[in-house]
């Protein structure tokens, strides 16, 4: 096959998409004045491959064709997509590029990708996925550990430089651009995040993208695919001259120059090579070729069976309710997470969220807070509603609109005003109309269905609760002033109701103008 | 005593952030200040039956017009209610309209600059946007300012306060030359009603102690902190069951009333009255009376009442 000069191009293209691809994901998750309109944040993260494939288990639509479009183009082309369209991708280029940089003799020699543990390993993370078993994947999912670098990381920092521009800038606040305030994440989010940074851009820099050929487990589904891609580079026989600089700058370490060989399964598809070489004889042809077969390993076999199993009976356990009745029901409310609006059930949205904390990103109130183990370990941070923070909107669906893996369900208005989260429990022992004698009535000022109301007590007045029209929202919780327990507050339904409204009676709106003032 | 107090906060202010505008801002004489409220025809101006704006421009009329209360080149807040993510039908916050025409004839009387924000409830930027009030404020070309985090706020004492000793008030109210106080007449599960009083909770950061240590004595207490320069309470729609949220547009019904006054304890007594309730069943305006704040004897006041 002749060389095709031409196809030097196709790194400039690799470098322009992903650019603009990971430019745009990280919009999405800094964007701290919401800025971006939530339908183009939704399409930015559309081409996810995880999220798309677990929103297609639940919806039809903009998900399947996007999983579809993945699914085609790496048939097609190789797996581009990780070169391309993943921002971690994207996120390891840039560290094997600055790295580079800085040592000039960095490279990443070719070595045998161990085939055997990467599928399995992501044969594992998909038993998990298909058990509703979600922790290897939310450990290791690249698009979700992109967002959660970003959020739990960048978004703070980004937030406090906003604020401190803002003082600075302004001697009053006039300028129109507001500070905000700074309500998460929490120190074992924040953490986790640094590790896997720091794990990645140390694996980046030490073994290019090892990542993506040993952990990763869209890595490893792509792989499998790009197996009978079209599209395969490989070296021109008739053209090489054995330099060896295709192998130099693979960042896949997948190119053996000594055997003229290129391992597509672990082909990233990032074209450094094709420019790379002096005599264009890097192909990149409309060919099919199988690569080595694996032999099959029946221990292994066993080993994976019993993990997984062991994996999805864990599923169970992490959702078991402590139910001792030693625990006070306040501690025991406070444990369970609140499913956000759209979730429909714990298990429902537990086996479907990946933690991308996009929703986190995107949630106007900051309720919606990064879990850490409140869904269990196969939840290991999921968001939660967290009333201490703020309150959910009443109005509002954003977090079903914005996420990608179908974990929250988009609502209409109206179908999110009687979906009920939780109920209330009220204690009038701890209230403050109770223990001082005095009016308050924070609880039923915020509580937008009136399932919290305000009745005589004396010369007082005292909430009283019909939760029948409570929809969970944590409004009266997040108001009431006791501490340190809150004297109302919300137990989460494990699987969300439907509140009915309230009837109001029709007050005559026109003979109100008074006749005389009454004064 | 008010103006101490605001001399004293303006200049502990200035320090701590570094500011010297603010400092200038508090130290300058403001003579509109010293003469209002002695020189004025009415205690209470009461209009009803016109649309909002209309009855804003007849009841400041009554009072000698806009000018009375604004000078040339001052810095005027106007604190409407825009706690809620409610839309105007709802009655949730102060009418638009009268924001509307509020600012504009501040503007007319020559004001600098005029700012609108509030402490909302629910979140903040939803509220501004459907309550109609941040499009109000930019028809009339006022600027809409944030208040949604407690760096805004910053610590004054109340001395004359019984319950509140101390609160964080919002840099606009310390910095401004004037300030008007734009409540909107509604139901209140906690305090009965809400009115100018009630609405100074929003220029306050935290609310939470106020509900812990008796709500009315400390919305009382409250008031002998700042007296605004001119109070307009908006009884144009009024929410007469489930306030302040409010569960529909049933909850509302049409006053079309709007009372002015530079006392608040005599323009919440005429709101109470108006809205149905004894003035002295609402404990926290019966507190106020008792540590002067104002006066809720309205048979002893001079009122211009003005039907359109």
């Amino acid at each position: 096959m002749a060389a095709f000069p031409t196809l030097r191009s196709l790194r400039s293209l690799r470098i322009a998409v992903s650019s603009l691809s990971c430019i745009a994901v990280t919009a999405v998750f800094i964007d701290i004045h919401h800025l971006i309109p939530f339908s183009l944040s939704s399409t930015i993260v559309a081409l996810q491959f995880i999220p798309a494939l677990l929103k297609s288990f639940s919806t039809i639509g903009v998900a399947i064709t996007a999983l579809f479009f993945v699914i085609v183009l790496t048939l097609l082309f190789g797996r581009v997509y990780c070169s391309h369209l993943c921002p971690l991708g994207t996120l390891q280029d840039i560290v094997i590029w600055l790295g580079k940089k800085k040592y000039t003799h960095r490279k990443f020699p070719y070595r045998k990708t161990n085939y055997r543990f990467f599928y399995s390993f992501t044969a594992l993370v998909f038993i998990g996925l298909f058990a509703g078993n979600l922790i290897l994947l939310n450990i290791f999912e690249p698009y979700s550990n992109f967002g959660r670098i970003i959020s739990s990381l960048v978004r703070p920092l980004l937030i406090l430089f906003n604020n401190a521009a803002v003082i600075l800038l302004t001697a009053s606040n006039t300028l129109g651009i507001a500070r905000i305030p700074l309500t998460g994440p929490d120190v074992w989010n924040i953490l986790a995040a640094i590790v896997f940074l720091a794990g990645i851009v140390g694996l980046s820099l030490w073994k290019g993208r090892l990542f993506c050929n040993l952990l990763c487990p869209v890595g490893g589904v792509l792989s499998l695919l790009s197996r009978i891609s079209f599209y395969k580079i490989e070296i021109q026989n008739n053209a090489c001259i054995d330099c060896g600089l295709c192998e130099r700058v693979c960042r896949a370490q997948c190119i053996d120059s000594e055997n003229h060989t290129v391992d597509a399964a672990a082909c990233v598809g990032c074209f450094d090579c094709i420019g790379s070489c002096p005599e264009d004889g890097m192909g990149y042809a409309f060919r099919r070729r199988t690569s080595s077969t694996q032999k099959e390993n029946p221990a292994r076999r066993r080993v994976l069976l019993s993990l997984s199993s062991a994996m999805v009976a864990s599923t169970g356990l992490s959702n078991a309710v402590d139910t001792s009745a030693a625990v006070a029901a306040y501690n025991a409310a406070k444990k369970q997470p609140i499913v956000p609006p759209g979730g429909i059930a714990r298990e429902h949205f537990s086996q479907f969220c990946t933690a991308c904390h996009l929703c986190v990103s995107a949630c106007p109130t900051q309720v919606l807070q990064p879990s850490v183990i409140e869904y269990g370990f196969a939840g290991v941070f999921q968001p939660k509603m967290d009333y201490t923070v703020n309150y959910c909107n009443y109005d509002c669906v954003i977090c079903g609109e914005i996420c990608p893996t179908g974990a929250i369900h988009p609502l209409l208005p109206q179908e999110k005003k009687i979906t009920q989260l939780g109920k209330v429990t009220f204690i009038k022992e701890d209230c403050i109309v109770e223990t001082k004698k005095k009016d308050c009535g924070a609880c039923d000022e915020h509580c937008p269905t009136k399932a919290v109301k305000m009745v005589p007590y004396g010369k007082l007045m005292l909430p009283q609760i019909e939760n029948e029209y409570c929809v969970g929202c944590g409004a009266c919780e997040h108001a009431c002033p006791t501490t340190p327990r809150k004297a109302i507050y919300v137990t989460p339904n494990a699987i969300h109701a439907t509140a009915k409204i309230r009837e109001t009676k029709r007050l005559d709106p026109q003979n109100a103008i008074p006749q005389e003032f009454p004064f | 005593m008010d103006r101490r107090t605001f001399l004293k906060n303006g200049i502990g202010f200035s320090t701590l952030v570094g500011t010297g505008a603010v400092g200038v801002t508090a130290l300058i004489p403001n003579s509109a200040r010293a003469l209002q409220s002695k020189s004025l025809t009415y205690d209470l101006v009461a209009v009803k039956g016109g649309e909002p704006d209309v009855m804003f421009t007849k009841g400041i009329e009554a009072l000698g017009g806009i000018g009375k209360f604004v000078k040339k080149g001052q810095r005027v807040v106007v604190k409407p209610n825009i706690g809620w993510d409610v839309s105007p039908e709802r009655a949730g916050n102060t009418n638009p309209k009268l924001v509307t025409e509020i600012i504009k004839q501040c503007y007319s009387a020559g004001a600098k600059e005029v700012l609108v924000f509030d402490n909302t409830c629910d979140n903040w930027t939803r509220c501004y946007k459907n309550s109609g009030i941040e499009a109000a404020v930019k028809l009339a070309g006022g600027k809409i300012v944030p208040g949604n985090t407690e760096g805004y706020y910053h610590p004054v004492s109340v001395q004359r306060g019984r319950n509140l000793k101390d609160a964080k008030v919002h840099e606009l109210i310390l910095e401004s030359d004037v300030f008007i106080n734009v409540p909107i007449l509604k139901s209140h599960g906690g305090a009965r009603l809400t009115m100018s009083m009630k609405n100074l909770m929003g220029i306050v950061w935290d609310r939470g102690t106020w509900h812990r240590n008796d709500l009315h004595q400390c919305i009382a207490d409250f008031a002998t902190y700042r007296k605004p320069d001119l109070n307009i309470l908006d009884a144009y729609s009024v929410m007469k069951t489930n306030g302040p949220r409010g569960v529909s547009e049933e909850d509302v019904v049409t006053m079309k009333s709007l009372l002015i006054s530079t006392d608040m304890v005599t323009i919440d007594a005429a709101g109470a009255k108006l809205f149905g309730i004894d003035p002295y069943d609402i404990r926290h305006i019966q507190l106020a009376e008792e540590q002067k704040v104002g006066t809720a004897a309205l048979d002893q006041l001079s009122i211009k009442r003005i039907s359109l």
